[in-house]
């Protein structure tokens, strides 16, 4: 299971140098569009996302229809494109259908704990002192955790679900988005041109707004697109020690832990969710590491 | 610097009592009764309860913890429920055999990723370079339980030139590292183990390398007629501290993530502890497991903090 | 720190790796342990951890299974020399029971003599008596909480042991109990010279166990193995171990138990999943499977709706396909259409809910149910659940297809037990959950989950089940001494049970292992238990 990066400080310390404010995104796009392999990857992922969101329409049969007398069949077997799964169970349509737990357990905890992480760290940052102190503290509690033992710790007390399982990659991801955001925090709120954004009389607010967040954001954006690899990974390994999400759920995960017992029937088609898994992961990973050097966000 | 230390070493105080809070509190988010795996089935409501205040279940939690925390700090966790043995001694016996194949498998993926790592910076964008690359992506992708499935189909079931499961063939009390025969039962759970690190180490050496290979300084040794190898083993002085403390916190990834690969092999360290602590609810067991392993990398952090200001006194942290 | 990305603007195509891996390390395979003379049957278990092996053994039945009845003796033993017929019970330290014609409640147990405990200590009435005080009296120094809490149950219909002679005890029970010799096997006896030596300490005693049992205490290294050797001198000479050791090892992970077998690292699995046996097969392994009591059911709350109308619960048998489950178990399982199964003396003449959906829908339209929502709680693993996921999601399917509307509720196996002696009252969630257990004996099997005074928490009868007619047949058999009689009065009790529909029947586990071919002589019996000691290892 891929750990969650651990290079958050020193990617956040060497964070932004200058002012890009203006002309950065477009400056963004610029390098991004000529990076054909991000975006080949970027262009496979959106596939994967939409197939997920379609998943009613794009999966040619009902993933939960199952039948005793098509169990573990092979690729393209009758209408079974990618064969069926130990209760008949066509596997494409699974396979898509799981898409969206499984897109879902990548995504929507990255999402929310970089609102929760960045709120968290932008205020410790910019507030400093003792406020600094009191939220980092706890943060450091949590980083005393390596994060699959965070999860498993977790997860294994508040039981198996998909609610639950988010929880636990929320509560993971957390501190390290914190950490980022703070640290990035920090180093702004100390350069010249906050002093000179105060001493021309603008508000704390504006000040948060205009020039923190834009200059915090970048980093924050593609630490946290680092993560969404890690997530996924994460919970499939979850899923696989059953705490994960409850069945029949397709989820890619659950499907190759339950089909690890039908591998010397159909080896092939029981790989099929792990290589799933391995596909998309590399294609996040890729992606948000294009996205780092598009952003030109130092590692 | 000792200055830092000093605080440093400080700092871990609160730390570690906020890790053995966690660690208590998470315990009681558990459903389920933690005597229930003890009783059969059709064991009356009295019967558990007679358990409970055998084992102290039945206090306030507070009290618990006091108690709890009394006890571990003189390096008492407390009795197994499922064994009815110390809770330290089972972990530690545990803590040896995992950060036994951690430690190897975090070496061998230092040494490989400094081989690939050194290859693909000195080529930036040549085919070795995306080799290396490619198997760093891959081993940062890949879901490592799955691999480890595959490996035991594959060395075990089909080619059969290793064991499937299990540390030595009698074992772990008779294993081994300079028997063959012993040892062979390490390797899969060591290949599996090796490639999350090998693919963030050769990233981590590769970006240091390569950093450094395109300052001035460099610039000014070549200059000065330096042979290439004489520059990149400057180089490679130099971004040591980085890719060390990149080492150290794998290997302390490695040590308390343990337990997908070793519940997969059976492999009796922490991680299969805490997989059978979760399995049959031994409270006591699976509080104590959480603790060491994070104060494991509290330690390590701390270590490799230290190091690192030794070695790289540029870095003045607060 | 500057940076050129750790990877560059394109990434080359990703090339696997494992060939050269696959080389290198089959070089590095060819070693294999050296044969000894010595013969081992290793036994990779389904059991998360090794069952306690001080005399109350856990994890299960498995834990009576392979540990209890391996190291140790009870009054009673189960007769497991047999496949064709079911279990029944057979004298074990004791030599024969009857009860006492002018007081039934005291039954008089002649002990067998000339038994001593691997340590030598002598198995007398005196014994017997300190096992009891060690498992009941807490006011007794050898009082062990844990054995109480894990054995008290098999002998709670025991209120009193009254020393005789040295070899002669009277049980006085509390009720009048004829199926008493039913309950004991299982409590087991251990040496009181071994306890009192360590000073009633049972974590030492733990390093050293003494029973009476075939197989002695070796050694353990936790979590891992525990080792038995044969006890030559075991009291019943046909039962002396045909192999010099027996080595359990505890493997919760099915797919970690075939690649045991295959690789060689294990001799005799416990459960092998269904798609893994084509593979073992192949493989030359020898796949065993016998019917025995063993029932996957839903218990359902019959004290309230939907399941208190008869019809709904009919319904539900109704709308079982079991023959489609069977053989999505790739036939490890036989369709089960009652407690009992037909081999035991208590099966009588049920009906039998065969398949039929029409009627299961008739049913429920007309007792206005539909659709007929209900929640179940089931478990994603555990003892005898068989495969609980994909065999619930099955169910689901077939009882949506008649007009109910099924939500599953996973939760691991110790929260499902949790529930299910908690009681349906303190989890008023569920009205219906998926423990299955066996019936290898009548009060286990049918009267502790439906007669009124076993409800729970005082019982198993989780549904809260009820029903005059059914209690009057339950005492009347505890109170027949006659066993053709008393069998009669519970294969009554039984059909009137299976006419209520008071559960919903699905299938009866076969209990499939698969042993190396290197195993000679193993019987399977129809039961939980198992003995172990017939096999003989041919190198």
């Amino acid at each position: 299971m891929s750990d969650i990066p651990a290079d958050a400080v020193r990617l956040a310390q060497a964070a932004p140098t200058a002012h890009r404010v203006r002309g950065y995104w477009s400056a963004v796009w610029n390098r991004l569009r000529y990076d054909y392999v991000t975006l080949l990857f970027l262009a496979l992922i959106v596939l994967i996302v939409l197939s997920a969101i379609f998943a009613p329409y794009l999966a040619p049969l009902d993933p939960n229809k199952s039948s005793m007398a098509s169990r573990l069949k092979p690729i393209l077997y009758k209408s079974f494109i990618l064969g069926t799964d130990e209760q008949g169970r066509d596997i494409l349509s699974r396979l898509i259908w799981g898409g969206r737990t499984s897109l879902l357990m990548g995504i929507a905890p990255v999402f929310v704990a970089t609102i929760v992480g960045g709120f968290f760290g932008v205020l410790a940052g910019y507030a400093g002192g003792k406020l600094n102190s009191a939220i980092m503290r706890t943060m450091d509690v949590f980083f005393a955790f390596p994060s699959v033992l965070l999860a498993v710790a977790i997860s294994g007390s508040l039981g198996s679900g998909l609610i639950n399982q988010m929880i636990t990659l929320t509560i993971v991801l957390i501190p390290p988005i914190c950490r980022v955001a703070e640290t990035a925090t920090t180093q702004v709120r100390t350069m010249d041109f906050i002093d000179a954004a105060r001493a021309s009389g603008a508000s704390t607010a504006s000040i948060l707004v205009r020039h923190v967040l834009v200059n915090v954001l970048s980093p924050v954006f593609v630490y946290s697109s680092t993560l969404v690899s890690a997530s996924i990974l994460l919970a499939s390994g979850l899923s696989f020690l059953g705490l994960g999400v409850s069945p029949p759920t397709p989820d890619w995960g659950l499907m190759l832990s339950t089909l690890r017992q039908s591998i010397y029937v159909q080896p092939l088609v029981c790989a099929l969710p792990g290589v799933t898994i391995l596909v998309t992961s590399i294609a996040f990973n890729l992606v948000s590491d294009g996205l780092r050097q598009a952003m030109d966000v130092k590692a | 610097m000792w200055l830092y230390a000093a605080r440093r070493v400080l700092f871990t105080i609160p730390i570690g009592l906020g890790v053995t809070i966690i660690c208590f509190a998470l315990i009681y988010l558990a459903p389920g009764d933690p005597v229930q795996s003890l009783l059969p089935p059709d064991a009356t409501a009295n019967d558990i309860a007679q358990l409970k205040h055998y084992y102290g279940l039945d206090k306030p939690i507070p009290v618990q913890y006091i108690l709890w925390l009394g006890h571990a700090l003189t390096g008492d966790l407390g009795i197994s429920i499922q064994t009815n043995r110390p809770v330290t001694d089972e972990v530690w016996r545990a803590l040896g055999n995992t950060v036994s194949i951690a430690t190897i498998s975090a070496v061998l993926a230092m040494i490989i990723a400094l081989g690939l790592g050194i290859v693909a910076a000195t080529n930036i964008g040549g085919w070795a370079d995306r080799l290396a690359t490619a198997i760093a992506v891959f081993g940062v992708s890949v879901p490592t339980f799955w691999l480890a499935v595959v490996l035991v189909i594959v060395f075990a079931v089909q080619l059969g030139v290793l064991p499937a499961t299990g540390m030595g063939s009698k074992g772990s009390n008779t294993f081994s590292w300079f028997e063959w025969s012993e040892a062979r039962y390490a390797v899969l759970p060591i290949v599996a183990m090796t490639l999350t690190p090998l693919g963030i180490l050769m990233r981590t050496t590769r970006a240091s390398l390569a950093d450094i290979l395109s300052q001035d300084f460099i610039q000014t040794l070549r200059a000065k007629g330096l042979s290439e190898t004489a520059v990149i083993r400057h180089a490679i002085a130099n971004a040591l501290p980085q890719i060390l403390a990149m080492f150290g916190l794998q290997l302390g990834y490695l040590i308390g993530g343990s337990i997908l690969i070793e519940t997969i092999f059976t492999w009796p360290g922490t991680g299969f502890l805490l997989n059978k602590a979760i399995l049959t609810r031994d409270i006591p067991l699976l509080q104590g497991t959480i603790l060491v392993l994070a104060m494991a990398f509290v330690g390590i952090n701390l270590i490799v903090d230290l190091i690192q200001t030794l070695v790289d006194p540029r870095i003045k942290r607060i | 720190m500057q940076s050129n990305c750790w990877r560059s603007s394109c990434w080359p195509r990703v090339r696997s790796v494992a060939t050269s891996l696959a080389l290198g390390l089959a070089l590095l395979g060819a070693a294999v342990p050296a044969a000894s003379a010595e013969t081992q049957v290793r036994v990779a278990m389904t059991a998360a951890d090794i069952p306690d092996w001080t005399g109350a053994p856990d994890q299960g039945y498995e834990g009576y299974r392979f540990v209890g009845f391996s190291l140790y003796d009870s009054l009673v033993l189960w007769d497991l020399s047999r496949s064709d017929v079911a279990a029944d019970i057979k004298p074990g330290l004791a030599e024969s029971w009857s009860i006492d014609p002018n007081d039934h409640k005291r039954w008089i147990f002649k002990l067998r003599q000339g038994v001593k405990f691997h340590d030598g200590c002598a198995w007398n009435a005196d014994a017997l008596i300190w096992n009891y005080r060690r498992t009941m009296d807490t006011t007794a120094p050898q009082y062990n909480p844990r054995h109480h809490a894990g054995q008290s149950w098999l002998i709670v219909n025991i209120a009193k042991i009254e020393k005789i002679d040295d070899y002669t005890v009277a049980l006085i029970t509390p009720i009048v109990d004829s199926l008493l010799p039913y309950e004991v096997p299982g409590w087991f006896q251990i040496s009181p010279c071994a306890v009192e030596k360590v000073h009633n300490d049972y974590a030492e005693y733990a390093k050293a166990p003494m029973g009476t049992g075939p197989y002695k205490f070796d050694k353990v290294v936790a979590h891992e193995r525990l080792e038995l050797v044969k006890n030559p001198d075991y009291w019943d000479k046909s039962r002396v171990p045909k192999h010099d050791r027996l080595v359990l090892l505890p493997m919760p992970e099915a797919s970690t138990r075939a690649a045991a077998l295959l690789a060689g690292q294990v001799d005799f699995v416990e459960a092998p999943s269904p798609d893994t046996i084509p593979k073992l097969k192949s493989a030359g392994m020898n796949i065993i499977t016998v019917p025995y009591p063993h029932n996957w059911d839903y218990q359902v709350r019959a004290d309230r709706p939907p399941f208190s109308d008869i019809r709904v619960r009919r319904a539900a048998n109704y709308a079982m396909n079991r023959a489609e489950m069977v053989e999505m178990l790739q036939g490890v399982a036989t369709e089960g259409y009652g407690k009992f199964i037909e081999s035991q003396p208590y099966y009588g003449n049920p009906v039998k809910y065969t398949y039929n959906p029409d009627k299961a829908k008739a049913l429920l339209k007309e007792a206005g149910c539909l659709p007929c929502k209900i929640t179940v709680g089931i478990s994603t693993s555990g003892s005898g659940q068989m495969q609980p996921l994909p065999m619930n999601e099955l169910v689901k399917e077939q009882l949506e297809a008649v007009g109910f509307e099924v939500t599953i509720d996973p939760i691991d196996w110790n929260s499902l037990v949790d529930v299910y002696i908690g009681g349906a009252k303190k989890y008023p969630k569920y009205d219906a959950i998926n423990v299955s257990l066996s019936s290898i004996e009548p009060l286990q099997g049918i009267m502790k989950s439906s007669m009124t005074r076993y409800q729970t928490p005082n019982g198993f009868n989780w549904g809260l089940y009820s029903n005059p007619e059914v209690d009057a047949l339950g005492e009347a058999a505890l109170a027949e001494f006659d066993t053709p009689k008393r069998n009669a009065i519970i294969a009554k009790m039984h059909e009137k049970l299976v006419d209520e529909a008071y559960e919903v029947f699905i299938v009866h586990d076969l209990n499939p292992r698969a042993l190396s071919p290197k195993l000679k002589g193993f019987v399977q019996a129809q039961s939980w238990f198992q003995d172990l000691t017939p096999i003989s290892v041919s190198p």
